[in-house]
């Protein structure tokens, strides 16, 4: 096996028992980290679901209005009122807003990367993208830390609706998602790639197939207890058996197995079946779902766009999601967070009669919700045209750290990248406190 | 070997450093024993004393004040060698860490040595050397002049290498400084120590060694100042190293060498592979291609003696070997799509003729140093040629004859071209990765830990990419000429992605278009957070050797490409040699093979010595070398171990087994599932082959179809980041789900015409029935047929016949269809005679009935999907699993299926 190294020269896996009283004696990270744990131990995320919205939406048509700004920035959408005093969010946001009590606003988001590509990997994995370098997505991480490689699960520990920006990066690519390709439809059977049996199959064929595996499958017998990939394979051929012939795996993804009163809040809309499927896959044992819902790219007609074809189905399946969540008592323990890759500019732009909005990282909005956040808060503030936070601003690797103590991992801990260059989960955020206050 | 390989390090480094026995003539004795007298009054030395005290006390270290943002407000170089940093560091005006004039006073004094106050802890007593080292440094005047940095010769280390035979022995390395004006001292409890396998020998602060639990060999790392030197750690495994060492054959100088170090350890090679097992895995790992079953019985009956490397000619001749190493080269190259947009205006081209300049020349052998140099002095325009010209050239390309014209290519200029290497820093860290097998990105941000490399020697190697532009539109008066251009196309308006958008419109209409373009110009400047300066740069010094000069006009790469391609470099043939090796081997003889550092050396000198001298003396010649490693009996030792090797994973005492590359492992399905006749057809041509696809990026992987998903699945190289680990070669439990029960693999083995299933069906004229088709849906299971069918299939017989006889073509075509239809849901209409031949077998009662020909039908599936022949027990639970089928083609697809699913299909061995 190969020999990564640090740049101190410590092997990755001397790491763990180096720990604090190592060759270096105390290692101040280890301290800092203890002054970490009593929060880490207080948080109350075990699964998550990241609504990823490529494109970048709007913040000034949807989370963050200025009513009182000149009118070519305001916009044609006025601002409702919430089921919390004193938060108004979009009219076009309905059903949000008589849940708004469930989910925390950030607004005043800020970082600097305008393109698509870069800027969704920046909020997709909490850290300025680098070119020498792969990140991982949160989803792997999760996973990685989330889950015992040993244990035999039956549903996969990380699924995305249908694909998602989060890559394993160099945690490599065992923590890769498995994508299902597809968003269901309604009243259809669903059913995704290499899990549920497909073809005609039955368990009884497959179990028959399996079974003749068993039989010829003996070559390597005496050597596969020296040898560390023929022992991992034997692991995952147990693991592939249970979750291809579960009933439990084929029923996480089948949503048509939801009562039709809970089923309908969401929506037959792709976003709102897909928020419906990833609170059904977090209740079956997934560790994390992305749902990706994209089209907010409004650089023309920005207002219909939003009006008639993204915000309805925005509307009413992220409300369910919340609201089905909290229903089904799963929001306590599921982090919700919700992001596109940047906000859009202020200013509306005149190239089209009814005007659209560019690219515009320094001023965006999240939403996070679940898992001990205090719901029903709005953290963060933009100036009077949102065009830059009002105060030091949040930054996407704040909200990652915030994330992560949520789920109850340690955004400094350390891992190795494959050329033994030592890199933190998160490198430059801090838990915004007030989230969970 | 030692002290060969200690020499090289020495030519390498421009010092030499070698290490002899420890001979005591006035050498000064280490720091803990001069400073041990409390009234002691030596001025310690900043650079020999003070900095490295700091390293071994931990204050450097990347979780203390070594880290990038220091810690309480005080930072320190990682590693400690930027002394002219950390002495202005000490002496911050705004928060001083030394005061001369109190020097008790000094915080560097005060603060570790008070745990309530430091942050750090208690790193030293007041009472001890350390306190009186850097007391007496404060005392004395606090120097250091940074002009005159003190050059160190070598260090000498004794012992110059250790044999261990019993766990928990120990050995003290002692460590003395030469430096140029002849001072030797002992610097043993100054020096960093580590070791590369703490399972072999473990090491303290103080170069106290002591063997673990492990055997095997190992080397502890010896860091002081600049220096950076392994010493060889050796623990035999049996009783049989040395004299009682049996005799064991070695055919070649491969074997020798490799031999003669398994000889030390102890360790006795595993006997010769069989032929089966041999041709598989010279397929693999040689063409990245599974022979077809025909192949693998030829093979076997052949009994002529030199077979093995008759076939190893032969497969070096085979399409598929260039495209597989062109894949191998395209990735530590970094043909990325992604990284490629824009870069043209014809879409994926660049990453195709990247992948496909690479590929021919594969073919043709061209030596690798001229192959590396089409890369590396890369132009756009030939010499005089005007920008129309080049343009029109460039349209041309991209017309018809595009393979044709990619041969005439001389260069390749895309290297160049990627979006996110066009910086000097990360150019720097690619080419040295590429062509080089080097990781210096370390020494981006501090003195590279594992090797002689400081900042400055990056920064200046980083100068030599300045001289290199890829661009949308040319410089100069060029400038002009494509305004004119584009006015011409009537698309002078246009900008960005709308311009790209009408240029490919305009190309694909037959249009000459202006083409962005490769061109060179005077090196600048680099500093140390890679910004190049304004002024062009007279000199700099390739990571801190060979100071070259430029002149005005010069093509900076070359010399560059001339140090690379001298007899001499010590990176350039080696790190080509040392892939090629881990190709065979799992391991390279240096691992990670993209990791030649002086902190990670080779796990069997001699032997990369010896090849990259063969490979040099042949004149790059990449087939010499392919043959020199893989006509030894090394390469064809089998898999299983004996008690001496089986510990062995990196002196090629065995084969190690190992999960096939991604897209050898996609192509293999493809080629298991194949009729004999398709199975040539991959052989022959790489149309459809996944070893033939150009592009790479974590983007395309991510495309999630047919094409991309298995290539994902499996780990191809996204070619991200310059390492070898953008490659997976791990097992994942996606993969096994893939295997069992992806609709790609349904598919493939279910596919018409082409699939080896179908060909079975035909051949037997057994319906294609049964569960698992890939395109079945309700109608796919087997229903009862109407009364009439055998009737109803006639009359469809005579209506084809007589449609045929008027010339109706559509009507035949329909009927066929429908003929299909009703073969695919009901089996043909005398399938009940054909299907279920019964033999009576009152000899074995377990057997209901017997499908004829099963056993032929179960050897092909061995041979295509194992490339062997089964055994009689495998044949029999096979033979048994098809008889007790209810659907004989289902039968047969289960044992495919269970096949392509063992670990032995997809490990090769």
């Amino acid at each position: 096996m190969t020999i990564h190294k640090t740049c101190d020269g410590v092997r990755r896996r001397d790491f763990l028992q180096i720990g604090a009283t190592g060759i270096a004696g105390v290692n101040l990270a280890g301290y800092l980290s203890m002054a970490q744990a009593d929060e880490l131990a207080a948080s109350q995320g075990k699964n998550a679901i990241f609504v990823n919205l490529p494109g970048g939406p709007s913040h000034m048509d949807t989370f963050d209005l200025k009513p009182d700004a000149p009118v070519e920035f305001r916009g044609t959408f006025n601002p409702i009122k919430t089921n919390v005093a004193g938060i108004e969010i979009s009219e076009h946001l309905p059903k949000l807003a008589q849940c708004a009590d469930k989910y925390v606003v950030l607004r005043g988001v800020s970082h600097t990367l305008g393109a698509h590509r870069l800027g969704s990997e920046y909020v997709n994995t909490g850290n300025r993208p680098l070119a020498s370098l792969e990140y991982p997505g949160y989803g792997a991480v999760v996973t990685k830390e989330l889950t015992q490689s040993s244990k035999i699960a039956d549903v996969p520990p990380f699924v995305a609706i249908p694909r998602s920006a989060q890559q394993a990066g160099f945690l490599g690519v065992q923590y890769a998602p498995l994508n299902t390709g597809a968003t269901p439809r309604p009243g259809q059977p669903f059913s995704v790639r290499g899990v549920t049996l497909g073809n005609g199959l039955t368990v009884n064929e497959v179990t028959k197939r399996q079974n003749l595996l068993t039989d010829l499958d003996t070559v390597f017998k005496k050597a596969e207890q020296n040898n560390q990939l023929l022992k991992g394979m034997n692991e995952f051929d147990k693991q592939a058996r249970a979750m291809i012939t579960s009933k439990a795996a084929r029923e996480a993804f089948d949503i048509n197995r939801e009562p039709e009163s809970y089923a309908k809040k969401f929506g037959t809309t792709p976003f709102g079946m897909s928020c419906l499927l990833a609170t059904r896959l977090v209740g079956a044992g997934v560790k994390f779902v992305t749902v990706s819902y994209g089209g907010w790219d409004t650089h023309r007609d920005n207002f219909t766009t939003l009006k008639t074809r993204q915000l309805p189905a925005f509307d009413q399946g992220l409300a369910a999601l919340f609201t089905g969540l909290a229903e089904k008592g799963l929001l306590e323990s599921t982090v919700v967070y919700v992001t596109g890759e940047f906000g859009r500019t202020p200013k509306i732009n005149t190239r089209t009669a009814e005007g659209g909005r560019d690219h515009y990282p320094r001023c965006m909005f999240m939403l996070l919700a679940g898992g001990g956040i205090q719901g029903g808060q709005v953290i963060g503030k933009s100036d009077a045209k949102a065009t830059a936070p009002a105060d030091a601003g949040i930054s996407p690797d704040d909200v990652a750290a915030t994330f992560y103590q949520a789920m109850g991992i340690d955004h400094t801990k350390e891992y190795h990248s494959g050329t033994g260059r030592p890199i933190t989960i998160v490198r430059n955020g801090t838990p915004i406190k007030q989230a969970f206050a | 070997m030692k002290s060969r390989f200690l020499i090289f390090v020495g030519l390498m480094m421009g010092l030499s450093l070698i290490a002899v026995s420890l001979e005591a003539v006035d050498t000064v004795p280490p720091l803990p024993s001069r400073f041990s007298d409390a009234n002691i009054d030596e001025v310690p030395d900043f650079q020999k004393h003070v900095v490295p005290l700091l390293s071994r006390l931990g204050c450097n270290g990347r979780a203390c004040h070594g880290s990038f943002q220091g810690r309480g407000d005080f930072r320190l170089s990682l590693f400690g060698y930027d002394f002219a940093a950390d002495f202005k560091e000490l002496n911050d005006p705004d928060s001083p860490r030394i005061d001369t004039a109190d020097s008790e006073d000094s915080l560097l004094l005060t603060m570790p040595t008070d745990a309530d106050i430091h942050g750090g802890g208690k790193r030293f007593d007041p009472a001890g050397w350390e306190y009186r080292v850097l007391h007496n440094w404060i005392q004395g005047g606090a120097a250091f002049d940074g002009d005159n940095v003190a050059k160190l010769t070598r260090l000498e280390i004794s012992p110059t290498e250790i044999q261990f035979s019993a766990t928990g022995e120990a050995e003290q390395l002692t460590v003395v400084a030469v430096w140029q004006d002849g001072l030797r001292e002992d610097v043993t409890p100054l020096v960093r120590f580590t070791t590369n396998d703490d399972v072999i020998a473990a090491v303290d602060e103080n170069g106290l060694i002591t063997a673990g639990s492990g055997t095997g060999d190992t080397h502890v790392v010896v860091a002081y100042d600049k220096a950076v030197v392994p010493i060889p750690v050796l623990r035999a495994v049996g009783k049989l190293a040395g004299r009682r060492y049996p005799k064991v054959e070695t055919p070649t100088r491969v074997d020798e060498l490799v031999v003669e170090k398994l000889r030390k350890l102890g360790i006795v090679p595993a006997a010769l592979s069989t032929d089966a097992e041999f041709l598989r895995r010279l397929s693999l790992d040689l063409t990245g291609t599974l022979p077809t079953a025909t192949a693998v019985e030829d093979f076997l009956a052949d009994t002529s003696k030199d077979k093995r490397s008759k076939k190893i000619d032969a497969l070096l001749e085979t399409p598929a070997y260039a495209a597989w190493w062109a894949t191998k080269l395209c990735d530590f190259t970094g043909n990325n799509d992604q990284q490629l947009t824009n870069t043209s205006p014809v879409r994926n081209a660049p990453g195709e003729i990247w992948y496909r300049w690479i590929e021919q020349r594969l073919a043709k052998n061209m030596p690798y140093d001229e192959l590396a140099a089409g890369i590396i002095l890369a132009t756009s325009r030939k010499p005089n040629q005007s920008y129309v010209d080049y343009c029109k050239e460039m349209t041309e390309l991209h017309g018809d004859d595009r393979d044709h014209k990619i041969s005439q290519m001389e260069t390749m200029p895309y290297y160049w071209a990627r979006r996110e290497f066009r910086n000097p820093p990360e150019r720097a860290i690619s080419f040295a990765y590429a062509f080089m097998g080097i990781r210096i990105q370390c020494a981006q941000c501090h003195k590279h830990p594992f090797d002689v490399w400081s900042k400055q020697d990056f920064a200046e190697f980083s100068s030599f990419f300045s001289g290199v532009v890829f661009g949308n539109t040319p410089v100069g008066e060029d400038r002009t000429v494509y305004q004119n251009m584009l006015k011409d196309l009537g698309i002078s308006k246009l900008r960005g992605g709308e311009l790209r958008r009408e240029l490919t419109n305009k190309i694909r209409a037959g249009e000459t278009v202006p083409f962005p373009m490769l061109y060179t110009r005077a090196p600048r400047k680099v500093d140390e957070n890679g910004r190049s300066s304004g002024s062009p740069l007279q000199e700099a010094s390739i990571l801190g050797g060979n100071v070259v000069r430029f002149e005005r006009g010069q093509d900076v790469r070359e010399p560059l490409m001339q140090w690379l391609r001298s007899k001499e470099n010590p990176y350039f043939a080696k790190a080509f040699v040392n892939r090629v090796w881990a190709n065979y081997f799992n391991v390279g003889i240096v691992d990670p093979p993209d990791d030649l550092s002086l902190a990670n050396p080779p796990s069997n000198a001699a032997l990369l010595d010896y090849l990259t001298q063969g490979f040099l003396d042949h004149d790059f010649d990449i087939k010499w070398l392919q043959r020199e490693i893989i006509n030894s009996r090394t390469y064809q030792l089998s898999w299983q171990t004996n008690e001496t090797n089986q510990a062995d994973d990196r002196n090629f005492s065995h084969q190690v087994p190992r999960r096939l590359p991604a897209e050898v492992t996609v192509d293999a399905i493809a080629m298991a599932t194949a009729s004999d006749q398709e199975a040539q057809r991959l052989h022959a041509e790489m149309k459809g082959r996944a070893i033939s696809i150009a592009s790479s990026s974590e983007r395309f992987l991510q495309g999630n179809n047919s094409a991309t998903f298995g290539l994902m699945v499996f780990g191809r190289s996204t070619r991200e980041s310059s390492c070898e680990c953008d490659r997976s070669d791990d097992p994942t439990l996606l993969q096994t789900v893939y295997l069992q029960n992806d609709q790609d693999v349904y598919r493939l083995l279910d596919r018409r015409n082409t699939g080896w299933l179908y060909q079975v069906s035909q051949e037997n004229k057994w319906a294609m029935t049964g569960v698992g088709r890939a395109n079945n849906s309700s109608n796919s299971t087997s229903k009862k047929p109407p009364a009439n069918y055998a009737q109803l299939m006639q009359s469809l017989e005579k209506r084809i016949a007589y449609s045929r006889k008027q010339g109706n073509a559509a009507l035949v075509k329909s009927l066929q269809e429908r003929r299909r239809m009703y073969v695919q849901r009901f089996g043909p209409p005398n399938s009940a005679d054909q299907e279920e031949p019964v033999e009576d077998n009152s000899n074995d009662e377990n057997i209901v009935r017997r499908v004829l020909g099963a056993d032929e039908i179960v050897k092909q599936a061995y041979l295509r999907t194992l490339s062997r022949y089964p055994n009689e027990q495998e044949l029999a639970k096979c033979v048994k699993y098809i008889n007790e089928s209810e659907d004989t083609i289902n039968g047969v697809r289960g044992v495919l299926w269970a096949l392509l699913n063992t670990k032995e299909f997809v490990v090769n061995h």
